[in-house]
């Protein structure tokens, strides 16, 4: 019997009057502090005609700040044996340090002035731009890489705020001024809406005052609030006829196969039937898909189920890789499996066997000081409370059969209207691919 | 700082068939990860075989005697665990992650594995199928697949690291059942296997468990000889690969000690100043002062015998890799010629210590840093007293390593040239 909620060590949780969130939770045993700095600036916000600015402005903010250059940004921070996390996700701007106990102050400084306080100096500007363009396109030559970047442009659509991919294209950050980062900054990162979390061995009392100790310098100067246009989250464009992408890798002799359908945003109230549902289709080892794919029939190292859930749209993706003989027959067993599942469901036994699998392995992923900062902060950002962590193990374990078959058939990403992205050799999947469904052959540089 | 045993209550068991123990309770969360380490990765293998410790791995998930075929990973999924395996060249390892309550059946499942592996022609012929998949998805049409696979046949003559782990393709297509039998029976003995357990368990109990389900297996004869014979090298190596890339790579290796040496903690820190954050010495420099490359990377990892320093970098599209590779060499030659600075050492022992400590903060990563150490240490005590080890590294040490590593005359290197792949 998988019998215990999870407890959660003991945590603080604290509001200040500026709009940002503090969040301390005490860790006993090993002597480390992490701390993580999330903020309402993530890819979503990238403006039209601007995608990967949210993730340029991100990377700038370790080459200088008004205190000091790149070259000490970095020696101020890797002296204490720690290395910057800093990245961007659809929703959000995260940067997180974790350091031996006895650093805390001079971390929390660290991470709070890059954050904060970033020069955006001209030659920095320049050579990042640079660096970037040179990254997207040497990111082409990773199949899987191209292979995701189509899953959100093409599956959310251009327009949607989710629709492209977190570094942008190159089309876009080659038009990258700084007044772009410097704008994006100022009206992005703010406190309203924001979140600072500590982890480490002093009480949740100590921790708290010990955020506020180190926030009192930046009074005045870190605006609460600032003018913005809300976002525009239409719904996702109404569903097309099949329909199957191909983007040109020459001479791959595998190709990679993503099969995409909308998914659920992470808000949906039916969360748990929803990991459940797909964990029985395409996760961990035993799933449908891996049975009948790699375990039946030796077509594939790899084959999953995902479901991306952003805050206000998601996606459901279905992702393979073969080699370009056995291309069809992949795409042909993953449809049946897929189509058979969503109008039947789960059996009673992958049920069962999905809602255990899920709530097992779910404590393991709160036991690092990062995974426990981010867990929490995510549930806190994403509006589902900490109860969802608290109470995970029971509402997985509670669903039921019915509440199962019925995502089953609304999460299936082989529905009328899927999307089939292939990266490989276009000769190989056009022929693999006739008479399936429409095929569109795209080139490997629309996707930089 | 040295780590505490009292933080690290490792205890210590020995059955009567040689099988090695390691447990470290923590009731900290509800949950356990069990590792069985084997001493076995592709150094065991030979020419016409090359791969088959990784198949291997493969086929140990593909039923016993007890747990038919699928069974291994269904009931482990079924009562909240999920397990995995990797393969190197020096040792194959498979863990489970698993809800507490679910100790009895992965201690079940493990054994009965170990004691009576069903191998068939069927299954070989799945699993070799998806091996294949795998080879073609890591390194066929993978860049640094292809550069390390190059990098290995080029810088190792005669010993087994020559080959890839994953084997050639040639050699995964011709393993025979046979081949797996005898592997099996050789290396898979209870004797050549060191189980590690960490996590929400009572020790008594595990181990009288451990007693009951793998006490009856017999222990294996001793392992065949390891051809670890490897001529001095006597000048510089190169290979060029023709791939249809965006942009040119490039990846370099110098002969190093084995994990065991001293000298390999020295070359620990090396790695770290080199290329440990974005401060590192080769970032710095051929990333963001220089603009050469998209990423500069160092990896050294420990190995049973002397292994490979490697230097790896992604170069911008456009740029010559003769310049790139200057500019590495300009860096290697300062690290030698220049003693470094207390604080850039200390940044390094800062960094190697946090990331020791990362690494133990979770039961997988304790049970997998137990392991490792008893692998390639000898014993799990070494990481008690590895962070004074590094501490007590000096500038003239890390002067000495790398002018014995980083001569001219050692290097090895592998240059990705974008084009149409050669026929």
């Amino acid at each position: 019997m998988i019998a215990r909620d999870v407890e959660l060590p003991p945590l603080q949780i604290e509001k200040l009057p500026s709009g940002l969130t503090l969040v301390a939770i005490q860790k006993r045993g090993l002597p480390l502090f992490h701390v993580r700095l999330s903020l309402p600036a993530g890819a979503c916000e990238d403006p039209r005609g601007k995608a990967g600015l949210a993730q340029y402005t991100i990377d700038l903010l370790r080459r200088g700040t008004r205190r000091r250059p790149a070259h000490d940004v970095d020696e101020m921070i890797e002296s204490m044996g720690a290395q910057l996390y800093a990245d961007v996700s659809m929703e959000e701007a995260a940067l997180a340090l974790t350091v031996p106990s006895e650093l805390a102050e001079s971390a929390l400084d660290a991470l709070l002035e890059v954050a904060l306080e970033p020069a955006f100096d001209e030659a920095e500007v320049a050579a990042a731009r640079r660096r970037s363009v040179a990254a997207l396109q040497s990111d082409l030559d990773e199949p899987a890489n191209v292979a995701g970047r189509a899953v959100v442009s093409l599956g959310y659509g251009p327009g949607h705020p989710y629709g492209h991919p977190a570094q942008g294209y190159r089309r876009d950050v080659d038009t990258f001024q700084r007044e772009d980062a410097l704008s994006f900054h100022a009206t992005r990162y703010q406190q309203q809406g924001g979140m600072l979390a500590a982890v480490g061995q002093r009480t949740p009392r100590e921790l708290i005052d010990l955020l506020k100790r180190r926030l009192a310098q930046f009074d005045g100067s870190w605006p609460g609030r600032s003018q913005r246009a809300p976002l525009q989250f239409a719904a996702l464009a109404p569903l097309q006829p099949a329909r199957a992408v191909v983007i040109h890798k020459p001479d791959a002799t595998q190709a990679q196969v993503r099969i995409v359908a909308p998914g659920l945003p992470r808000s949906t109230p039916r969360y748990p039937e929803a990991v459940v549902a797909n964990t029985a289709l395409g996760g961990g080892f035993t799933s449908l898909l891996v049975d009948a794919i790699r375990v039946d029939r030796g077509l594939s190292y790899s084959v999953s189920t995902r479901l991306h859930m952003n805050r206000r749209a998601g996606l459901s993706v279905f992702s393979s890789f073969t080699k370009n003989e056995t291309l069809r027959e992949l795409v042909d067993v993953a449809l049946e499996k897929m189509r058979a599942y969503a109008a039947a469901g789960p059996t009673e036994d992958a049920l069962e066997k999905a809602r255990r699998f899920l709530a097992g392995l779910f404590p393991l992923g709160l036991e690092s000081h990062e995974a426990l900062a981010e867990q929490v902060a995510d549930a806190l950002l994403d509006g589902v409370g900490l109860d969802h962590l608290r109470l995970y193990r029971s509402r997985v374990l509670g669903v039921t059969a019915e509440q199962a078959r019925e995502m089953a058939a609304e999460l299936s990403p082989a529905r009328d209207g899927h999307l089939l992205i292939v990266v490989g050799e276009a000769d190989v999947a056009r022929r693999a691919l006739a008479g399936l469904c429409p095929i569109e052959v795209r080139q490997l540089e629309e996707f930089a | 700082m040295s780590l505490s045993e009292n933080d690290f209550p490792v205890q210590e068991h020995r059955l009567s068939n040689g099988l090695q123990i390691r447990f470290l309770p923590d009731r900290s969360l509800p949950a356990c990860t069990l590792y069985s380490f084997f001493r076995v990765g592709s150094r065991n293998e030979r020419p016409g075989i090359t791969g088959i410790s990784h198949l291997f791995e493969h086929m140990m998930f593909n039923g016993s005697r007890k747990y038919g075929p699928k069974e291994f990973d269904r009931r482990l999924e079924a009562a909240g665990g999920t397990s995995n395996a990797y393969t190197s060249n020096d040792l194959t390892a498979y863990y489970e992650d698993f809800a507490s309550e679910a100790l009895p059946l992965v201690l079940d499942l493990e054994a009965d594995r170990m004691a009576s592996l069903l191998i068939d022609d069927a299954s070989l012929a799945r699993e070799r199928d998806v091996v294949k998949e795998e080879r073609r998805f890591r390194t066929d049409n993978d860049i640094d697949g292809m550069l390390d696979e190059a990098l290995g046949a080029l810088a190792f003559l005669a010993h087994p690291y020559h080959w890839p782990v994953i084997g050639w393709m040639s050699d995964i297509e011709g393993i025979t059942r046979a081949d797996c039998e005898r592997y099996f029976r050789t290396y898979y003995a209870p004797n050549n296997c060191t189980l590690v357990l960490v996590g929400d368990f009572d020790p008594a109990s595990a181990l009288r468990e451990i007693e009951r389900l793998y006490g009856p297996i017999p222990a294996g004869e001793a392992l065949p000889p390891v051809a670890t014979g490897e001529p001095p090298q006597k000048g510089e190596r190169r290979a060029v690969i023709r791939y249809p890339s965006q942009a040119p790579a490039l990846l370099a290796g110098f002969r190093g000690p084995a994990g065991h040496d001293p000298d390999s903690l020295v070359l620990d820190l090396i790695e770290t100043a080199l290329s440990s954050g974005e401060g590192a010495r080769l970032k710095r420099a051929l990333v963001y002062e220089q603009e050469l490359c998209v990423d500069a990377r160092v990896y050294f990892g420990w190995r049973v015998d002397p292994g490979l320093f490697e230097v790896s970098l992604k170069l911008n599209p456009g740029v010559d890799p003769g310049r790139a590779e200057s500019a590495v060499w300009a860096e290697l030659a300062r690290i030698c010629d220049e003693k470094v600075s207390g604080r850039e050492l200390d940044r390094a022992k800062n960094m190697v210590r946090a990331q020791l400590l990362r690494g133990l903060s979770t039961s997988n990563g304790r049970a997998h840093t137990i392991g490792q150490m008893e692998m390639m240490l000898g014993g799990w005590r070494a990481m008690l007293d590895l962070p004074d080890r590094y501490a007590a590294v000096t500038a003239e040490d890390v002067q000495r390593v790398a002018q014995k590593t980083f001569a001219p005359h050692r290097r090895n290197v592998v240059t990705l040239l974008p084009g149409e792949a050669a026929e």
